[in-house]
């Protein structure tokens, strides 16, 4: 994480996944937050949106590599 | 769903629903913070706040209010919603925008997702207010 905070403007140095990550970390615990009450089912949401954005991330980029243009 | 957090004391009087909305605007996790959801609202108000400063860290722009270009007018919109941060950040001349470097795009999104995300922290705590949740 500090990696890419601080060195993102250098090009060689921004992971495009580590801000994936990250962006998907604080989306999933926002809504976790926001759509349940207790501190288990927070979690149980929140770990499962994550693994959605990073997995979804990956299925699409992986799909997007066969595409020609 | 009963938890221990939504059990309140019988002696909380909720405030005006209106001005907690404007609270929970101005600064993230704010209203659950009156609302005595203390957690969720310390929660909401680093990775809010954090989400932001990212944006700006990573170059990302923050719009200016162009009726003229529908789709900056929209993602300005969306930058106000994070409340006393985007004036801050206004007054202080940062999220100007660097273009040329890679993170541009990136700060973008963090900047916008932070303040779409802070409008729904609004409407639940609107929700909470008027007894719905």
């Amino acid at each position: 994480m500090c990696t890419i905070l601080l060195w993102g403007e250098n090009r060689n140095l921004a992971s495009h996944f580590g801000l994936l990550v990250l962006f998907s970390i604080f989306v999933s615990l926002v809504f976790a937050v926001l759509m349940r009450e207790n501190l288990g089912e927070q979690l149980r949401l929140g770990g499962t949106l994550f693994a959605s954005f990073v997995l979804s991330a990956i299925v699409l980029g992986w799909m997007m590599y066969a595409v020609p243009w | 769903m009963r938890t221990r957090q939504n059990v309140r004391p019988s002696t909380f009087e909720k405030p005006n629903a209106v001005l907690l909305c404007i609270v929970a605007w101005f600064v993230p996790g704010a209203g659950h913070l009156w609302l005595q959801r203390t957690r969720n609202g310390l929660i909401l108000f680093t990775a809010l706040s954090l989400m932001f400063a990212i944006g700006l860290v990573l170059g990302g722009r923050i719009f200016p209010f162009e009726p003229s270009q529908p789709l900056v007018a929209l993602a300005s919109i969306a930058d106000m919603g994070i409340g006393v941060a985007y004036v801050i950040a206004r007054l202080a001349e940062w999220g100007f925008g660097r273009v040329a470097i890679s993170t541009y795009e990136y700060g973008n999104t963090f900047l916008i997702t932070s303040g779409l995300l802070n409008f729904l922290v609004m409407i639940d705590v609107y929700d909470i207010a008027m007894g719905r949740k």
